[in-house]
């Protein structure tokens, strides 16, 4: 119910305003809902739209809800060393530790769109390809050793 | 008390849990009704049969057990918890708030029992609003006569249809679950209804008639709900109480800021409490914002709210 109440009022809010590049693409329950995001000032992602899907749990903000890039016909994963290219992210504020009750989806995807701004690196994780071949667990369960707060 | 008595209520009670987790609130009611007859001292059995009750509507019935199980022992949380959603339903909110208050200030005095916390202060704000809406219906009616007679048929309308669906589930031709789900849906539509109304005289009034939006400084910034127990961190930011504490207890860190924070050094903000109590008394137009359950959002709503 925590989460469903708090969902409800967060697209209100929504309605009236997004932070410029952020669109609402599929947020009509209160368990998964996907947003796009465009970072334009960086010649990288320059023209592209990334798909996130944001998947909520009941506890939900007091829990982190699990976000991850989608790829499809036309939208690609962002290339970045913190960004693998099954779309899952790592970045401490969507970890357990890093996860704050104050955040939101609108704030998640702002943060999102300002790692990449940030970027200047044209590459993937280090040990991405075996990452993405091997791992089988859901991004929440996934332990990651934050190398760096910078980017 | 015959000696074995008090073992056979236990026993009697436990077969009434089962069937309460099996989702049979008959055969527990039941059951608890013999554990009672046996050993008529122990409060739980009165919550137990209280909150089956509940589950099967019977308000007079919840309301009795409770009082009853208050009887035997005063600081009894539970109780004044089953207590504030009968009278809820039985359209008591003054003696629902009370005793919703009554279940909190137990609750947090009990450090066991913080995990209800959050659950009890939803219940007190949703008793906040029915107290509230009673009175704004009131207000409404004394201005606009025709608003207050067109709503008097639509709620006379609806208690009518409420009725014959409790009549044809008395007669056993609608059966429990289809019942309860066709009284919520005619309580939606009646819902949708007033306020649609409401919409359309506050459209030709926007002055007097408008909703209200919630100020963002009365905001719990957790849940995005009016607060009614605030407490202030560090840093000067308040939260509602039984959410912060659900934060602290995974992460012991301010939401804001990241610092260390323990639960110890929440504080709490009399004066915005009594800000938010002050902002739901106020009787000018309806509160946007304190809606209990999942709310639609209505855009239409956007070029009429006042701050």
């Amino acid at each position: 119910m925590l989460a469903s109440k708090r969902l409800g009022k967060e697209l209100t809010k929504m309605h009236e305003n997004l932070a410029p590049g952020i669109t609402k693409i599929k947020c009509d329950d209160f368990q998964e809902w996907l947003m796009d995001i465009r970072v334009d000032d960086n010649p990288l992602y320059h023209g592209e739209v990334y798909r996130l899907k944001f998947t909520f749990s009941n506890g939900y903000p007091i829990e982190a809800p699990e976000v991850v890039f989608v790829r499809d016909e036309t939208h690609p994963i962002p290339i970045h060393p913190h960004i693998y290219s099954n779309g899952i992210i790592c970045l401490d504020l969507l970890d357990k530790s890093g996860w704050s009750p104050v955040n939101n989806v609108e704030s998640v995807c702002v943060a999102l769109q300002s790692m990449l701004a940030s970027n200047t690196k044209n590459e993937r994780p280090p040990g991405d390809e075996d990452f993405v071949r091997t791992n089988r667990q859901r991004p929440r369960d996934i332990n990651f050793v934050f190398h760096d707060d910078k980017v | 008390m015959p000696a074995g008595n008090e073992y056979a209520a236990e026993q009697l009670k436990n077969a009434g849990n089962l069937k309460f987790r099996e989702g049979d609130f008959e055969g527990a009611e039941q059951l608890y009704s013999q554990a009672i007859i046996k050993n008529n001292k122990n409060p739980l059995l009165f919550t137990n049969r209280a909150n089956a009750r509940l589950k099967l509507e019977k308000w007079e019935g919840v309301v009795d057990d409770c009082l009853k199980s208050v009887e035997i022992q005063r600081e009894n949380m539970k109780a004044f918890f089953l207590l504030a959603q009968a009278q809820l339903s039985l359209n008591h909110p003054n003696e629902a708030l009370s005793s919703a208050l009554t279940a909190y200030d137990l609750c947090t005095k009990s450090p066991t029992q913080t995990n209800n916390a959050a659950r009890i202060t939803a219940l007190v704000l949703q008793c906040k609003k029915a107290k509230w809406e009673i009175r704004e219906r009131d207000r409404i009616r004394r201005r606009a006569d025709l608003l207050a007679e067109l709503e008097e048929k639509l709620e006379q309308d609806y208690k009518r249809q409420i009725f014959d669906v409790d009549e044809k589930m008395a007669a056993g031709t609608v059966g429990r679950v289809e019942g309860t789900e066709e009284k919520a849906e005619l309580k939606s539509t009646w819902e949708k209804k007033v306020d649609d109304l409401r919409t359309a005289f506050a459209v030709s009034d926007p002055e007097h008639m408008a909703k209200r939006e919630v100020p963002d400084y009365l905001i719990d910034g957790i849940t995005f709900e009016i607060m009614h127990d605030p407490v202030v961190t560090k840093n000067g930011r308040s939260y509602e109480r039984a959410t912060i504490i659900e934060h602290l207890k995974r992460s012991a860190t301010d939401p804001l800021t990241r610092e260390p924070l323990k639960i110890e050094e929440l504080r709490p903000n009399i004066a915005l409490k009594e800000a938010c109590e002050q902002f739901l008394e106020g009787n000018t137009g309806w509160v946007y914002d304190c809606g209990f359950g999942e709310d639609a959002t209505d855009p239409r709503w956007a070029h009429l709210s006042s701050y």
